[in-house]
């Protein structure tokens, strides 16, 4: 499965359909959807509200395991509690009943890790998103950024390869979102983990994803893979090359 | 901060007593009947029949009401848990849990007095098949509840329907768990009572309606104070339990 560049693939999705049961309905959500995404690489998931961008990412993450075509993850089948997957979702995240640092020490909970090793993880992670100051606080005593960092920290905790998020930025203010798009970036150059982001954002699409999959209108199908290999270069919001990529997405967006 | 909310709710708390002894002063001043004491010499009363007797009478109603609602709790509580998050069993209990919710299950007194005797247990009993539903309902409610983001995120997390009761369900119904308990613990004292008044030689049932048969008005109304002793002690306590349990809720 390793190509001659050592390019290995994470995830590896071919012609993915899945449908809910709807009142005795099938109803479709993505239909024949095919992409692959190679190790350590990022990718944006965009496309209109209801064509099945989070279904994906509940198929990616293992917690939906009824759906037609092959879905590979890291060379293996998909499967449910995948150690090295960490998912985030929008607004649910967090317990509010725990504060900041047992929130962020759930996985590790659940993964029997305890003791000095969670302390440790924790405090790291906390650290590396700037909120170790808030680990006393419960989720209701922060602010939304502060409570996505958080969920993002929990995440990190886990020591993933294969991060997945939903929409994680899209209830933040402008300024806020920016400097978060911009601390994942500097997370993901630092770990190199593999990023699948849904989005409804096309600037940050381009700003975070290699890899940019556009979808169709209900049930979602491809419509077009977009590479944006300059991901991560200083400065790249600002370059024409970028905001010519936003045309272009744009158009595909709203034909 | 904690420290003034205290403070307010302290306060807030002897305003409504005071309030409930005023009206019930200028109700006894104008009805001027034997049938209602003012609340002084009802209090005295109240104090002088502590020692004579009514001390035992509330332990024992204390006692009675104080293990059913813990009997009931711990039945209602893990039955209200996963028949909220687990589809298969509630759609069995449902129907179940519907007919005989609305039934008076006082009418059951008379058997339960044939099967477990005139004694404690049928009383024990009687409560607590009236208040189980009471806190079951709610808690089954609470738990089906639960966003299904909350679920998935924690179970993204690796965690096992286990982890998903320790760390999900559990604190997820602990307020709409009190918030049950001090609606039952009302319900609680109100069978309570009517069960000491049947076949009965103590408690406070038992005691009140003696001293109204006794025309003993004051007695009476001594009876009437322990009884809503025992109900604000009980709340008392659950406001503990619920700053101890929830500390989230209070930030
Ligand atoms: N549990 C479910 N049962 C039935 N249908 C569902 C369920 N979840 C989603 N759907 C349907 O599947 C389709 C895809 O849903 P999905 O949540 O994946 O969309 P999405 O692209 O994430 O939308 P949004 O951008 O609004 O979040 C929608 O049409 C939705 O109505
Ligand atoms: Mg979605």
């Amino acid at each position: 499965m390793i190509n001659l560049a050592g390019n290995k693939l994470m995830v590896n999705v071919e012609n993915l359909s899945v449908s809910y049961r709807q009142q005795r309905k099938e109803v479709p959500a993505l239909r024949g959807v095919s992409f692959a995404i190679p190790r350590g690489g990022t990718c944006a998931l965009i496309g209109p509200s209801g064509c099945g961008k989070s279904t994906l990412l509940y198929v990616l993450s293992g917690l939906l395991g009824s759906f037609s075509g092959r879905v590979l993850v890291d060379d293996e089948p998909v499967q449910p509690l995948r150690r090295q997957t960490a998912l985030i979702l929008q607004d649910y995240g967090l317990l509010p009943w725990k504060k900041v640092f047992d929130n962020v020490g759930l996985g590790l909970d659940i993964r029997g890790i305890n003791g000095r090793e969670r302390t440790a993880r924790v405090q790291r992670v906390l650290l590396e998103v700037g909120l170790w100051e808030m680990r006393d606080r419960y989720p209701s005593q922060l602010s939304g950024g502060q409570r996505q960092r958080v969920a993002i920290a929990r995440a990190l905790a886990l020591e993933p390869d294969l991060l997945l998020m939903d929409e994680p930025f899209s209830s933040l203010d402008a300024l806020t979102r920016e400097k978060l798009q911009k601390q994942l970036l500097d997370i993901w150059q630092k770990k190199r983990m593999t990023v699948v982001l849904v989005t409804h954002s096309i600037e940050e699409a381009i700003f975070l994803g290699q890899i940019i999959i556009v979808l169709s209108e209900h049930p979602g199908r491809v419509v077009d893979i977009v590479e944006n290999p300059r991901v991560g270069e200083p400065g790249y919001r600002k370059t024409p090359e970028f905001h010519a990529l936003t045309t272009v997405l744009r158009e595909k967006l709203i034909p | 901060m904690h420290e003034r909310g205290y403070i307010k709710k302290t306060a807030a708390t002897a305003a409504s007593i005071a309030f409930l002894l005023l009206g019930w002063e200028l109700l006894a001043v104008m009805l001027a009947s034997p049938a209602l004491p003012r609340p002084l010499p009802a209090f005295i009363t109240f104090v002088r029949e502590i020692p004579a007797g009514l001390w035992r009478h509330f332990l024992i109603s204390s006692y009675r009401v104080v293990l059913s609602i813990l009997l009931s709790l711990a039945l209602a509580l893990p039955c209200g848990m996963v028949l909220g998050r687990e589809e298969r069993f509630d759609r069995l209990a449902a129907p179940l849990v519907y007919l005989v919710y609305p039934v008076p299950k006082i009418v059951f007194l008379p058997v339960l007095m044939v099967l477990l005797g005139i004694g404690d247990i049928s009383k024990i009993a009687l409560i607590t098949l009236v208040i189980f539903f009471q806190i079951l309902v709610p808690i089954r409610d609470a738990a089906r509840g639960i966003n299904a983001g909350v679920i998935n995120s924690v179970k993204s997390l690796g965690a096992g329907r286990w982890d998903i009761y320790k760390h999900v369900v559990w604190p997820a119904v602990l307020p709409e768990m009190l918030t049950a308990l001090r609606v039952a613990s009302g319900t609680a004292i109100a069978v309570l009572f009517f069960s000491e008044t049947i076949v009965s030689q103590e408690g406070l049932g038992y005691y009140l309606l003696d001293a109204w048969s006794r025309y003993a008005y004051r007695e009476m109304f001594a009876g009437i104070i322990a009884m809503g002793l025992l109900g604000f002690i009980i709340y008392m306590a659950l406001d503990y339990l619920e700053r101890r349990l929830c500390p989230w809720k209070f930030v």
